[in-house]
């Protein structure tokens, strides 16, 4: 049986990783799994892949994918400013970037914000569960108010919603999805990976261990009954697919990205315009009001500039830049001398 | 000819224009090749408040503002009123005669009072006094008219020509009043010096950090490190650095790290308060084991304490930063020269150990204004990167990042090597990079990185120069200072020896690692000993003792957010050998 190779010829394996520790059953494993697919069949080169993570249940999960890319677990909330400061020191690297709500939502959303605001060019997964997990179960800042978790009173806050937040900062890409929803989130993915900017999908990846009881509006089941699809996606690279893909059989219309890949977006009830950052605030407010959780492509935009462009950097990298052309010359001192004396 | 040194303080509320004085001065010595070191006691406000920037010249070297003011120039009553009482026989008050009323001066002070509306002309803009009071201080000390010429039309240059032509004009006007209306200074500036630059501490420590090819630069604005952010995006684009205002001191450290990281040498600033958030940070770097150098510009403190402010108040806070236990660099350098000569080194240290390094400076050395000789500066420093892989070779694919050596230095792979691929977590972990702080805990193991990580510190601490006593092997007393008191202590020294007494001097620079058996030896050595802090506890002293176990026999400390005078420093040491308190806190005369 020949193995199957991907556009750079790498077998799955190669972006496969360490054992998971996480509980049985957790929904960040499938997180996983749809980022080793993810990442495979749209050929990243694993060594230039960067996976960034803070501190929690999710920012473990690096080590369970891409085992041949380079990794960096930062403190807990950091992970984006570490990021930029990496994708300024080498801009060819690919940044994945794997966190949690107390991550992104908590102690880190500061960082969140203007790492939104530069439009910093990663893909930013949250593995969103409203608790935090590692320490025994606490509510974190995007619980749903009026939710149950296993043990304890009912939250009684309002939740922070880092998609309304990502959309109202001219996010370019803002996406939810569902660790139980293997397909959508797989075409999102390879969509968000495909995507020149800062790409967010928030994934709702129950905790199976500490919210995941009836009472709970977090929980893969209340969670599957209440996932409110935007549409189905397809994603269709500029190569030849791995897999096939199904051609939809009602209305559609097409996402160039920057790549040149598609994501094909099929209308299922009313038809969302991902390009409208107004309706996509509608969706996830009314969404809110009526506990729902509404999933798909919230928010595009193709045209914003990056961080990286913003800066006006070399093509180089600038980690690669030769010190003998990066530090000043002996002309360039001359000109900070004479301006110093005031003479010229 | 003789010694020139003369100290000229101009006061007046900050929104005045007390700047451009004092930069005029500050040129106009620099082209006449005179030394010169300005102070500027100022508020952390925009306009108002009372700013007092003493400028001292000399033909030779001078890095104090030294201990009298010989002209005072008043921009308003405010400045007369705290300062007549400080002037002496022989010395001279300038002042705008229109708005000012003189006070009643001490014998031999001439009063140089200047009517400003007749001088410069009625309608004239307000700031217009400073241009006459600053031809009549030239006048008063003999600088030639066409050096002051030169001055303003480089001062508004870019501004109108009629600006630069009224301002010469009234300046003519204000040098010919004073030449036929006052008796010259006491003492007249030689001329005929090779011309000098000027610079302050944080443009030095930002130019040395250029010239060891730091290619990237993050800060959030803090006083007084914000020179530093300021010197970098103004030369960024020339010089080919990446420098960023980021939103906070935590994302500026962590910026830090991952462009280091990412294998850019990497440098960010700030003050005691922006460190503190940057503490975590300096604990990531310490266990990712990246080289980040880090300067905390320190001010009066606690909180936001005094941001206009001196001390050294910051040394527990730098030994502390961070929770755990991991190697770090230390360094309080001595002067803006003294910086940028071991920036340097600091680099090339922090690549080749892999750790995070902490300079602390402070607002004494950081912001004030001096000359420097640009021969002194070595722009084209050598740039050691340390155990740096940055292509593909034999260990490619068996490449572990925390590999076990003998000198505990692990040969670090940037990212986006085949092969090298690796984890950096701020988990402890394995040789590999392999977490071992969940699932894998193991106590050999644990162990085994400490040491690796600590090892570092035997190879970093051969490579520092152990401390040395400067001046008379023989000395009666031995001046104990580290970081910015250096220069104030030389010239105390110099003044205790005039007075007959033998005063040497042991000053600190490397903090941590730290040679302790040396400094215990030297200090053992003392007859007696002195130190000399900006602090109120004696923050190096408590380590001194904790790194040496000896107890100094005096302590000289300040900690009213001015500098010491170099007076200050003698009386004490004077007080102290003649039987005074063991502790001296010198008191400050000028009121800021």
């Amino acid at each position: 049986m020949s193995i199957k190779l991907n556009v750079i010829d790498l077998p799955k394996d190669d972006y496969t990783g360490g054992k998971s520790t996480l509980c049985p059953g957790c929904g960040h494993d499938q997180i996983s799994t749809v980022i080793i697919n993810s990442a495979w069949e749209n050929g990243l080169k694993p060594e230039m892949v960067a996976k960034m993570s803070g501190i929690g249940c999710s920012s473990k999960t690096p080590a369970y994918f891409l085992s041949k890319s380079h990794g960096f677990n930062t403190v807990h909330g950091r992970m984006p400013s570490v990021t930029t400061g990496a994708a300024m020191g080498n801009r060819d690297l690919t940044f994945i970037a794997v966190s949690g709500d107390g991550d992104s939502a908590s102690i880190g959303i500061g960082q969140f914000i203007h790492a939104v605001r530069r439009n910093l060019d990663m893909v930013y997964v949250l593995e969103n569960n409203g608790v935090y997990g590692l320490t025994k179960g606490q509510y974190s800042a995007t619980a749903v108010k009026g939710s149950k978790k296993k043990k304890g009173d009912i939250n009684k806050h309002q939740p922070i919603d880092l998609c309304k937040l990502a959309v109202n900062l001219g996010c370019t890409f803002v996406a939810r999805s569902f660790s139980g929803s293997k397909k959508q989130l797989t075409a999102l993915m390879k969509a968000a990976m495909s995507h020149k900017g800062f790409a967010l999908i928030d994934v709702i990846s129950p905790c199976v261990t500490f919210n995941n009881n009836d009472e709970s509006l977090r929980s893969y089941t209340y969670v599957k009954d209440n996932d409110l699809e935007l549409h189905a996606y397809d994603y269709i690279p500029t190569y030849t697919p791995i897999e096939g893909i199904e051609i939809p059989e009602g209305e559609f219309h097409d996402i160039t990205l920057f790549d040149g890949s598609v994501l094909r977006l099929e209308t299922i009830g009313s038809d969302h315009d991902p390009t409208d950052a107004v309706a996509a605030m509608a969706a996830l407010h009314q969404a809110e009001i009526d506990n729902k959780h509404v999933t798909g492509l919230l928010y595009f935009d193709s045209n914003k500039s990056t961080a990286i462009e913003d800066q006006c950097l070399v093509d180089t990298p600038l980690a690669d830049v030769p010190d003998e052309v990066m530090r000043p010359s002996a002309a360039s001192l001359e000109i900070l001398n004479t301006r110093f004396r005031g003479k010229d | 000819m003789g010694k020139f040194d003369y100290v000229i303080s101009i006061g007046g509320a900050a929104g005045q224009g007390i700047a451009t004085p004092g930069n005029i001065l500050a040129r106009l010595f620099a082209r006449q090749g005179i030394h010169m070191y300005a102070y500027n006691a100022y508020q952390s406000i925009i306009r108002g408040g009372h700013s007092f920037l003493t400028v001292r010249c000399s033909n030779e070297q001078v890095r104090t503002h030294g201990d009298v003011i010989d002209l005072l120039i008043c921009l308003n009553q405010d400045t007369m009123d705290r300062h007549l009482e400080h002037m002496r026989d022989g010395t001279a008050v300038i002042y705008n005669s229109n708005t000012i009323n003189p006070g009643e001066p001490a014998d031999g002070v001439q009063l140089c009072p200047m009517d400003v509306k007749e001088l410069a002309g009625k309608g004239a803009n307000k700031l217009m006094q400073n241009t006459v009071a600053i031809a009549v201080a030239c006048q008063l000390i003999g600088v030639e008219f066409s050096a002051l010429e030169d001055v303003i039309d480089f001062q508004f240059s870019g501004k109108s020509e009629e600006l630069v032509a009224e301002n010469v004009r009234i300046a003519k006007g204000a040098y010919d009043h004073s030449a036929a209306t006052f008796q010259p200074a006491s003492q007249q500036m030689p001329t005929g010096g090779e011309a000098l630059a000027v610079w302050t501490g944080n443009q030095a420590f930002a130019m040395a950090a250029a010239g060891a090819g730091v290619k990237f630069y993050c800060a959030y604005p803090m006083s007084p490190s914000t020179g530093i952010l300021h010197w970098m995006a103004a030369n960024a684009r020339e010089l080919g650095i990446m420098v960023r205002q980021v939103e906070d001191e935590i994302s500026v450290i962590c910026m830090t790290i991952g462009a280091a990281h990412a294998g850019c040498r990497s440098m960010c600033a700030t003050s005691g308060g922006g460190f503190a958030l940057m503490t975590e940070g300096i604990g990531e770097a310490g266990m990712m084991e990246i080289p980040i150098v880090v300067v905390d510009v320190q001010r009066a403190g606690p909180s936001t304490g005094v941001p206009t402010k001196t001390e050294q108040g910051d040394l527990w806070q730098a030994l502390g930063a961070s929770q755990g236990d991991f190697p770090k660099l230390i360094l309080a350098p001595s002067s803006p020269l003294d910086g940028f000569q071991t920036i340097p080194d600091v680099f090339n240290l922090t690549d080749k150990y892999q750790l995070p390094a902490i300079i602390l400076s402070d607002l004494l050395i950081s912001d004030e204004t001096s000359t420097i000789d640009p021969k002194l500066l070595d722009m084209h420093p050598i740039i050691d990167r340390g155990e740096l892989i940055t292509e593909a070779g034999e260990e490619a694919g068996s490449y572990e990042r925390y590999k076990f050596t003998e000198s505990g230095i692990s040969p670090r792979a940037l990212p986006g090597i085949p092969g090298y691929e690796h984890v950096v977590a701020s988990d402890e972990h394995m040789p590999s990079g392999i977490l071992i702080s969940d699932e894998f805990t193991h106590p050999h193991k644990r162990r085994a990185m400490m040491e690796k990580r600590q090892q570092k510190m035997t190879g970093l601490l051969a490579e520092l120069p152990p401390p040395v006593i400067m001046g008379a092997p023989d000395a009666e007393v031995t001046l104990v200072g580290w970081g910015s008191t250096a220069d104030v202590i030389q010239e105390s020294i110099e003044q205790l020896a005039a007075e007959g007494v033998v005063a040497n001097h042991l000053h600190f620079k490397w903090m941590v690692p730290f040679h302790s058996d040396e400094a215990t030896e030297l200090l053992s050595s003392c007859k007696r000993t002195i130190i000399i802090e900006n602090n109120y506890t004696g923050l190096f002293h408590r380590y001194l003792r904790g790194e040496t176990g000896f107890t100094v026999d005096g302590h000289i400390r300040k900690y009213d957010g001015e500098p010491f005078k170099p007076k200050h420093i003698t009386a004490a040491v004077q007080d102290q050998l003649a039987g005074g308190d063991a502790i001296s806190v010198p008191y400050e005369e000028i009121i800021v």
